[in-house]
């Protein structure tokens, strides 16, 4: 590694051991945040625990059995399976949008700046208030979008009030929202490829297709990762869109992880349960990041040793 | 890419006609709401003929919002200071905190340098919902609900490692042989940290400190619960014209545009570092 | 001030005479209604300082937690007289609705003392009494040192008040002898029919008799009308969907969510009576209900009858309230009827939401909080917040009896008949313990998939039964 190499010769006029500055420079950071994990050990604890706040002389451990319950809880694996495909499409569409959009602007110019700019407009609305107008826009008596789609012969489309298109309504909400998230960080990272590679390939004759898939494509996958990494931590964890715009209904078409935890926490207030749920939301994301760094770290690796 | 045919030009135009018009749209619905009161935007069919008003502006920004059960005081522009107020101080923090470290990731491999980043990472996945009980717990024992402090301190977990991983990258891709260049002329660290580094992580950082103000401003679980009504930001605010009485369209179209102005004025501001890219494609390794 | 202007004040806050005769008494003595309204204030803060010490608290602060709601404008209106009358300094914090029951969760959760009295729903005690978090009021509302003789605990319709008694036990009669008063009743709303008269013409239709008349007069009204729908229910993944029409109708046919027997609790919506209800309420909403109802809150029910969407709701009389009023299309176009579901029963039986004032167990001074409570919820502030703000419906009965609140309502057709009609047998239709929530969000996904025609009405009852009866036996109840 050059970087690391270079680094270490001693440079005058530094004060800082070598060895420090690293942790000097992250300590703050890690210092900062660390507290967290206090609530959260606590919170953990309460997972092991039957505890519900209505039934305060009942509280004791039970140990797994918050955990065991769902095995045999129909609810819960429905909770998962809406979680995970959910995020899947959510992020799967998002990606591929906001890559398509990315490279529609990709030449630098200030129309296209501008677009890029007004397409964050959606990002900075709060989702929860976003949610509610779609809401009114989807109503079948007042809304702008009911009314379009009768315009063109789709009279009875029920948006998320129907299991059939429930799922379809809030995934497009979401793609409204978080799409320009990935779109401008890979529109960052597609502007910050350095050029000789594309202008020997062009010189060369080298097909387009060739280009984006050979060259393209694998520089920004450092971009890609980073973006869908946070998208996909979000995404499983989405609720604000989701409880707006059906509360997990109808039927039990949404209940997503956070729904079921918000009703199980702030309604039943039932802590136990709620903890428990947040726990295994809390492990398959910790799992699931833990195989997009260990790609980026890969990635990243690959790109330093051929350069 | 200058050989682009005719045809290639019209379709790239016609996908990018239906890409804004699909995000456009529904900001141009929200836009033509916030000047109309309920009674035209509840007409049926919908429709975009009306008279335009500003009483959804007026109500806001005095505070009196005349509804069907009388006038009621709203603290609108109380909840857009405090959302600047906390928004842009944890933005802040989280820059002076997350960007040296982000170098330290970047340019140093250390022992557990990869376990710390990871777990400054973590924070961010831990469900607010998990620690919400316990965390409300502690700050009445600390003595830290109810005041800015503890929010902008919890803040940071939504702003610190998305900083951190979106500007390490961006360090990382900056070629190491540049600053060394400048280390051997005689500079120290922390004069080429700062001459060369963060200059040319600049996109990265301006990128990474708009989204986290726009997750910290779209933030309101934390302020609910941890805060009193007089440190609320907007997104709390806004809800409270889903009243008993009917949910006030018109004004929470209008809060929308107000709350959503700050943030895109700095987006406006920060666009030449937002969208530019690294435009020094020779000094990239 | 003349001796008999004083009188007669004097006599109308005794109640011997109503506010209309005592007005027009003044007037004749030459007193305006404006002075006259000037003196009454005086006379009230004077009367309710007889024979009570409220400057006792005098100096201290409270702080409430308020729901961002008509009846909490109504108080903040008022709220200068108490202060004057007691000297008590009170804040409070505002909440939108959408989140307020989370902050409330949250603030006691965590044992807050930040706030000494809260706004509260009656069912939401189900899970704080237990918890611990708030107070058993009756102690104070029984000792003559602490509460005025004015405040009259007797006034407040029975059904009411005992409706925010309960004693703690899962399936406890509410009202019993040992019950806890949990909350004092500050206003309630009984579901029943609100209206759109012109639509009800125009389809030549009337007011539905009962369940199966109102599934035709809707399918009619639909029909015949055009261009809307025939009747709105709410339909979101909720227990608030469940609470209002719903429950009302489905008690008046004797039916009930819970059974219990020997301090054990099993679900009740299995029986033939309960299937032969849910298959007509589900044809209702399928027939001549909003298109996509399963997203139907208070907000939607309401806000497509007041512009005109929609020709009844079956839902909280208030909302139909609100909706006569302020910038709705159909102001001053709506009616109200009370309704009874079962054709075999003799009066309307609704089930009620009530807003209610709880006293939060880590107050730091009980004694000045309750000072708060008997004021808000006092005779005083109950025909203030009736007759000069929207304060629907009031919870006593003196209130009711008073000519200016009536005068006011005359601009509600039917409204003080519907009251009369089914005010007695107004009370909370659950059984209350703490599984609440989880019974009633679980009851209305089942009604969903239900409409959606995802599972038979039988078999999704079958299902309910057996997944509650599951649920119970896991807390420890059934």
């Amino acid at each position: 590694m050059a970087s690391t190499a270079t680094l270490r010769k001693p440079v005058s006029g530094f004060r800082i051991s070598r060895k420090m500055l690293p942790y000097v420079l992250s300590l703050p950071a890690l210092l900062v945040c660390i507290g967290i994990l206090i609530p959260f050990i606590t919170a953990v604890i309460y997972s092991f625990q039957r505890y519900r706040l209505s039934q305060p002389w009942a509280r004791q451990f039970n140990w797994g059995e918050n955990y065991l319950n769902f095995f045999t809880d129909p609810a819960f694996w429905n909770t998962l399976k809406v979680s995970l495909l959910y995020a899947g499409i959510t992020v799967t569409l998002e990606l591929l949008l906001g890559l398509g959009i990315a490279l529609l602007l990709q030449r630098r110019s200030t129309v296209n700046n501008f677009i890029s700019i007004m397409l964050l407009l959606p990002l900075m609305i709060a989702p929860a208030l976003a949610a509610l107008m779609w809401k009114l826009m989807t109503n079948p008596s007042f809304g702008i979008l009911s009314y379009l789609a009768s315009l063109i012969g789709l009279h009875d489309f029920r948006w998320a009030s129907s299991p059939s298109t429930a799922l379809l309504t809030v995934v497009l909400v979401d793609i409204w929202v978080y799409t320009p998230f990935i779109m401008i960080l890979l529109l960052a990272g597609l502007r910050s490829l350095p050029t000789q590679p594309f202008e020997a390939a062009a010189l060369d004759g080298v097909p387009r297709t060739f280009v984006f898939f050979r060259i393209t494509l694998p520089m920004l996958t450092p971009y890609i990762l980073t973006a869908t990494l946070f998208r996909l931590l979000d995404s499983i964890q989405q609720f604000d869109i989701i409880y707006a715009m059906t509360q997990g209904g109808p039927g039990n078409t949404l209940t997503v992880f956070q729904v079921e935890a918000y009703l199980n926490f702030f309604q039943s207030t039932n802590v136990g349960r709620s903890a428990a749920l947040m726990v295994i939301l809390w492990a398959i994301t910790y799992f699931l990041s833990n195989i997009f760094i260990k790609n980026w770290l890969r990635l990243r690796e690959r790109a330093r040793g051929e350069a | 890419m200058e050989t682009t045919s005719t045809l290639e030009k019209t379709l790239r135009l016609i996908a990018l006609t239906l890409v804004v018009v699909f995000f456009m749209f529904p900001i141009f619905w929200i836009f033509l709401m916030s000047f109309q009161t309920n009674e035209t935007i509840l007409a049926i069919p919908p429709s975009v003929i009306f008279t335009p008003t500003l009483s959804n502006y007026a109500a806001l920004i005095t505070g009196k919002l005349t509804t069907a059960a009388g006038t009621l005081d709203i603290a609108f522009m109380r909840n857009l200071m405090n959302s600047i107020f906390l928004s842009v101080t944890s933005v802040a923090i989280a820059l002076v905190l997350g960007v040296p470290a982000a170098y330290a990731f970047a340019r140093h491999k250390f022992k557990g340098s990869e376990d710390i980043a990871f777990t400054l990472l973590s924070f961010r996945f831990a469900p607010p919902l998990l620690v919400l009980l316990p965390l409300t717990q502690y700050f009445q024992w600390l003595g830290l609900s109810d005041t800015y402090f503890g929010l902008i301190w919890v803040y940071q977990l939504i702003c610190l490692p998305l900083i951190l991983w979106i500007v390490r990258g961006y360090f990382e891709d900056i070629s190491a042989d540049v600053e060394y260049a400048y280390r051997i002329a005689g500079h120290s660290w922390f004069a080429t940290f700062r001459k060369i580094a963060l200059p040319l992580a600049g996109p990265g950082i301006a990128a990474a400190g708009l989204l986290a103000f726009i997750f910290a401003w779209n933030n309101f679980v934390f302020a609910l619960v941890l805060a009193s009504a007089d440190k609320q930001p907007v997104t709390v605010g806004a809800l409270a014209f889903v009243t008993s009485s009917g949910i006030q369209y018109g004004q929470i179209a209008s809060a929308i545009v107000l709350s959503v102005t700050p943030t895109l004025a700095l987006a406006l501001y920060a666009q030449r570092y937002l969208v530019e890219g690294l435009s020094l494609g020779a000094v990239k390794g | 001030m003349h001796e008999k202007e004083k009188d007669l004040i004097s006599a109308f806050l005794r109640g011997e005479v109503d506010r209309r005769g005592m007005l027009k008494g003044l007037g004749a003595m030459g007193v305006t209604a404006g002075s006259a309204g000037t003196l009454l204030n005086m006379m009230s803060t004077r009367a309710l300082a007889a024979d009570f010490d409220w400057k006792k608290h005098s100096g201290k602060s409270l702080k409430l937690l308020l729901n961002k709601h008509p009846y909490a404008d109504a108080m903040i209106a008022n709220l200068q007289s108490f202060k004057d009358l007691t000297g008590i300094e009170v804040t409070y914090d505002v909440f939108p609705e959408d989140v307020y029951f989370d902050k409330v969760t949250a603030a006691l959760s965590s044992g807050s003392t930040e706030y000494d009295a809260f706004m509260t729903g009656a069912y939401m005690t189900w899970t704080y009494g237990p918890a611990g978090w708030i107070t058993d009021l009756k102690e104070w509302i029984n000792d003559p040192e602490k509460t005025n003789p004015n405040y009259a605990w007797d006034d407040f319709l029975p059904g009411v008040k005992n409706s925010c008694a309960w004693n703690g036990q899962p399936g406890g009669a509410l009202g019993s002898d040992d019950a806890k008063q949990w909350c004092i009743p500050w206003a309630f709303e009984q579901n029943n029919i609100t209206y759109n008269k012109a639509m009800f013409d125009k389809a030549g239709v009337s007011v539905p008799k009962n369940l199966d008349d109102m599934i035709s007069v809707a399918a009619k009204l639909q029909k015949d009308v055009g261009g809307i729908y025939g009747i709105g229910v709410r339909g979101s993944r909720s227990w608030a969907t469940i609470h209002p029409g719903f429950l009302s109708a489905y008690s008046n046919f004797n039916e009930k969510d819970l059974n219990v027997t020997d301090g054990k609790l099993s679900a009740a919506m299995g029986t033939a009576g309960s299937k032969a209800f849910h298959a007509k309420w589900v044809q209702m909403i399928q027939e001549s209900g909003p298109k996509d109802w399963s997203t139907y809150t208070w907000y939607q029910v309401g806000t497509d009858l007041g512009a005109g969407a929609s020709a009844m709701i079956f839902d909280a009389d208030c909302l139909g309230y609100f909706m006569n009023g302020g910038d709705n299309k159909m102001a001053g176009q709506l009616s109200y009827a009370a309704f009874t579901a079962n054709p075999d029963a003799t009066a309307s039986t609704p089930n009620i939401w009530i807003w209610s004032l709880a006293m939060s167990n880590f107050s730091k001074d009980k004694d000045a909080t309750w000072y708060f409570l008997q004021w808000a919820t006092g005779p005083e502030h109950a025909i203030f917040g009736a007759t000069k703000m929207d304060f629907v419906d009031p919870v006593r009965q003196s209130v009711w009896k008073d000519e200016a609140f009536r005068t006011k309502l005359d601009k509600y057709p039917g409204y003080v008949d519907m009251f009369d009609a089914s005010a007695a047998g107004a009370s909370i239709k659950f059984t209350p313990q703490p599984l609440f929530f989880d019974v009633t969000t679980e009851w209305a996904a089942t009604l969903q998939k239900m409409v959606a025609k995802e599972v038979p009405v039988d078999e999704g009852l079958d299902q309910l039964v057996e997944s509650i009866d599951r649920q119970l036996k896991e807390a420890g109840l059934g």
